[in-house]
């Protein structure tokens, strides 16, 4: 296993290096210029030159490259350009409310998912199985956007259940307080398409012969499911967490500008638009090696959730 | 999932929100507040970056340092329109040698915040504390988006900002002719050519005087450690999220000038009534939260968990002011509103020096004039404004000083797509191949871009609404969707034909607006490149006069050269509507400052009893 760890570790350097040269001539050849955003509305050449030059861009590309590749190996990627706010305090800062709302999204969302697809599988082919069908059918043809707006009028104006806005700086308030209208939107979202994934998994476990002998030997059902089909489909569910994973660090963009959370997700965006290149740079870098690094964690579990698997 | 990816989408869901809306039950009952406590708690429709007055220049920071900080000189609270007044200094000083020196005294005894970087001493504020902000304006290291306010205008400024380039380091310390700091508390700026509209920049915020020791102490992150002698001071930045503001236990307190409140304006009267005699500021805290979204910004309101609601978006006007009254719902809970009519315009420019759209022949004025007249303007304001804004009819709006309310653009700038067609015909723009559009007299294809940036709606529908309206005259106009800093880039670059801008009033003066057709600020903020001598020869005579009915009437004659040779498609004034809980007190939006909050006084009971529609 050290050895498959290792060889793993080892290919992420090529990725990465792809994932640097990719961000780096993608802002260069289709980003905006910081310069002009950062010179004001009366912006002289002379100034917006001046800023280039602080700015660094005045550089040649492969010095500004390498300068980028000094900087994913210190993590330090300086200040924000239009804040001059550190990044990393920029990330570490923001980091805290998108996992305070998609944390929770992913651990309640997952587990409604799995326990309504095993029991919906369960039950294929009743009229449940229809309904529950034709409902999550129906729940995922509709935006988030949509959802967003309703729910935040009914639950956050209309019934005043939920404030519409905002954010503090308590951890417990904003779980107890400004968290849960987002989070049940995501979960509810999120509940149909993984809903109808997990489903498909337990079906296709279910006609194995493996749960007709278990069942023939006398096994409950409940330990046919629990024990035996629940653990064989744990792969592909792993997979797609796996998948979901590094998009909790992110955020739901749509979410935190409705809900006013300074999360991560609303901090890529403004950077977007602002071409504010260290905190583009910073967020892409950490994003993909958590992504590589959750794939290696990931296939490691295999191991754990199914004892066929090998390191190769 | 950018939210512009689903915009019939979610104007359906709007229309369903604001067709909920129009019942009474609809309106939350406020939230009492109960701790005893005055507080305001509002929102920005933009996020802030920093509270370094010399560092931003976006509209939202600026406020907050405007509630921090103190300038020279203010304008009044009530007077309209809008009157200068001292405010850390001791009077509007008079323009000396015909407008080229000002000499400003700074009122003894104003106390900075107290401040860790002060080491325990109490520290007034100073001449040297005017003069080091100026020259913070033009230190290269600072990137003052501001600068322009001094850039070329005072006396050895421009001399020391060019040696900082060089050396790599603004020395604060030498000493500059045109800052004479003559004692403790009198600065002398001597300007290098007159300007009697040079004291309106004393009234900004990017002006306000700072200390040294704190921007020196606090210099890795100055944004995050604002220090001034304002009625205000920072308490909590959560950034992008929350900015919470407490009274400044240091501010000497100040009252309400009602010298200039106007007796017949109820607004005018109810403030007085309010405020007079009261020391300010009455608020002991002001919670400001930036939310870009419409929806939670209106709602928030609707709900009390706001007391105020600056710019209500457009979106929900309709539901707001339904036929131009105050909803009923509205009205019975005491919500009270404001319009406005800002001193900002909104237009579409043409590249001046593009072969196409520019020049200044007859064909080319004749082509610019019938895209002008073709192009459908009260539908821009009916469907995409809501019905708000007001057309412009010259490049200068009200609220400032040289507008002239009588002044109109009549048949030069009203839709007309007739006359629009018999103008290209005449010129000879006629449709050769038989394909629908036109080609220019010479036989070539006339194809209009337009620029727009792709990061709202509006704009892009504004640029829809455009080709629709060349169509309908023969022209064909194809938007092109830029990155906002694109769209500057490419703007001072003169890389575009045709495209939207926008113009807020820096200072309260038409010279604010016509100096963006001035010819020498090509390519600065002459964006359009129009370079007319007879323009320029008013602009720099009226540059050299005070405000009087000579100059105003230079200020009318440039408005009818632009009108003339139509550099510009005048699109709006641009208006707005505030709305308040009746607890809110004292509350009058200033057309120079996008908040007041020192003049703003919480009536707890109210408050506490709540407005239940």
């Amino acid at each position: 296993m050290v050895a498959f760890i290792l060889r793993r570790l080892w290919q992420m350097i090529p990725t990465l290096a792809g994932v640097i040269l990719l961000v780096f001539f993608l802002f260069n050849w289709v980003g905006g210029d910081p310069a002009m955003v950062l010179a004001g509305k009366v912006a002289d050449p002379a100034t917006v030159e001046n800023i280039r030059r602080q700015l660094g861009v005045d550089q040649p590309y492969w010095y500004q490259l390498l300068i980028f590749v000094k900087q994913v190996f210190t993590f330090d990627f300086g200040r924000s350009w239009s804040t001059n706010e550190e990044v990393s305090n920029v990330i570490l800062t923001r980091i805290g409310p998108t996992l305070t709302i998609m944390v929770p999204v992913m651990v309640i969302g997952t587990t409604l998912a799995v326990l309504f697809a095993i029991l919906v599988a369960y039950v294929r082919g009743t009229l449940t199985d229809r309904v529950v069908m034709i409902t999550t059918t129906a729940a995922m043809s509709v935006s988030f956007l949509v959802y967003i707006i309703v729910f935040q009028w009914l639950f956050g104006f209309r019934l005043g259940i939920f404030p519409v806005q905002g954010w503090t700086d308590e951890f417990w308030t904003n779980l107890t307080r400004y968290a849960p209208l987002p989070i049940i939107l995501a979960v509810i979202v999120g509940l149909a398409p993984e809903l109808r994934l997990y489903r498909s998994f337990f079906l296709e476990e279910l006609n194995h012969d493996y749960v007709r002998t278990a069942r023939a030997k006398g096994l409950s059902e409940r330990r046919v499911l629990l024990r035996h089909v629940l653990r064989n489909a744990l792969i592909p569910i792993l997979t797609n967490i796996g998948i979901y994973l590094p998009g909790l660090f992110v955020g739901s963009f749509l979410l935190e500008v409705f809900f006013a959370i300074p999360g991560l997700g609303r901090e890529i965006i403004g950077a977007v638009n602002r071409s504010d290149f260290p905190v583009i740079k910073a967020v892409t870098v950490y994003l993909a090696m958590f992504t590589m690094v959750v794939n290696l964690v990931v296939d490691v579990a295999y191991r754990f959730a199914d004892p066929r698997v090998t390191f190769k | 999932m950018p939210a512009s990816l689903f915009p019939p989408l979610r104007g359906a869901c709007l229309a369903f929100v604001l067709a909920a809306l129009a019942g009474p039950a609809a309106l939350a009952p406020a939230q009492a507040q109960g701790t005893g406590q005055k507080v305001v708690r509002m929102a920005f429709r933009a996020v802030e970056t920093g509270f370094d007055p010399q560092r931003v220049d976006d509209l939202y920071s600026s406020a907050v340092n405007g509630e921090i900080f103190e300038s020279l000189l203010q304008f009044d609270y009530l007077a309209r329109p809008v009157r200068l007044t001292p405010l850390v200094a001791e009077s509007v000083p008079e323009p000396q040698e015909g407008g080229l020196v000002y000499t400003f005294r700074v009122k003894p005894g104003i106390f900075f915040a107290d401040d860790p970087a002060f080491k325990g001493q109490k520290r007034e504020l100073v001449a040297a504390d005017v003069a080091y902000a100026l020259k913070r304006l033009r230190d290269p290291s600072i990137r003052s988006p501001y600068s322009w306010l001094v850039d070329k205008r005072i006396v050895g400024l421009d001399e020391a900002h060019d040696l900082a380039v060089k050396t790599g380091r603004f020395d604060y310390d030498a000493s500059i002719a045109g800052l004479a700091v003559l004692d403790r508390y009198t600065l002398r700026i001597r300007l290098k050519s007159p300007d009697f509209n040079f004291l309106y920049i004393f009234t900004m915020p990017q002006t306000a005087p700072v200390a040294r020791e704190v921007m020196e102490a606090y210099a890795a992150d100055t944004m995050a450690h604002p220090v001034g002698t304002g009625p205000f001071r920072l308490a909590q930045w959560v950034r992008r999220s929350k900015i919470v503001l407490v009274r400044n236990p240091g501010f000497r307190g100040d009252t309400l000038d009602t010298r200039f409140a106007d007796p017949s304006d109820p607004v005018d009267q109810a403030i007085v009534r309010d405020l007079a005699g009261k020391r300010l500021p009455q608020l002991d805290r002001v919670e400001i939260y930036p939310i870009e979204e419409e929806q939670p910004r209106f709602l928030a309101f609707m709900n009390g968990e706001h007391d105020l609601l600056q710019e209500t978006p457009a979106t929900f006007i309709n539901q707001v002011l339904p036929e131009g009254r105050l909803a009923p719902a509205l009205e019975k809970a005491g919500v009270r509103f404001q319009r406005e009519v800002a001193p900002s315009i909104t237009y579409d420019l043409f590249q001046m020096e593009n072969p196409v759209v520019g020049g200044y022949t007859p064909a080319q004025v004749a082509l610019r004039r019938a895209m002008v007249l073709g192009h459908d303007r009260g539908a821009q304001i009916a469907i995409i404004g809501r019905g708000v804004d007001v057309p412009a009819q010259s490049p200068v709006p009200p609220g400032v000083v040289g507008y002239d309310k009588d002044f109109r653009s009549g048949p030069l700038q009203d839709y007309d797509p007739a006359r629009a067609k018999a103008l290209l015909d005449l010129y000879g723009f006629a449709d050769r191949d038989g394909d629908g559009f036109r080609e220019r007299p010479d036989g070539s294809p006339l194809v209009i871009d337009y620029m727009h940036s792709t990061g709202g709606q509006s704009a892009r529908a504004v640029a829809e609404l455009w080709e629709k309206s060349m169509r309908r005259i023969g022209i064909r106009l194809v938007p092109r969707g830029v990155q906002f800093s694109d769209q500057l880039r490419d703007r001072k670059a003169g890389k575009f034909m045709l495209g939207g801008a926008a113009w807020a009033a820096d200072y309260p003066d038409a010279q604010n607006f016509l100096q963006l057709l001035y010819g020498p600020f090509s390519g600065d903020s002459n964006d359009s490149r129009f370079k007319l001598p007879e323009y320029d020869r008013l602009y720099e005579k009226a540059l050299s006069m005070p405000d009087s009915p000579e100059r105003t009437a230079l200020y009318r004659e440039m408005n009818r050269l632009v009108l003339a040779y139509a550099p510009w498609r005048l699109g709006t004034y641009r208006s707005y509507v505030h709305l308040y809980w009746p607890w809110v007190l004292g509350y009058k939006k200033h057309p120079m400052y996008h908040t007041s909050l020192k003049y703003i006084d919480i009536d707890l009971a109210a408050q506490k009893a709540g407005a239940k529609p």
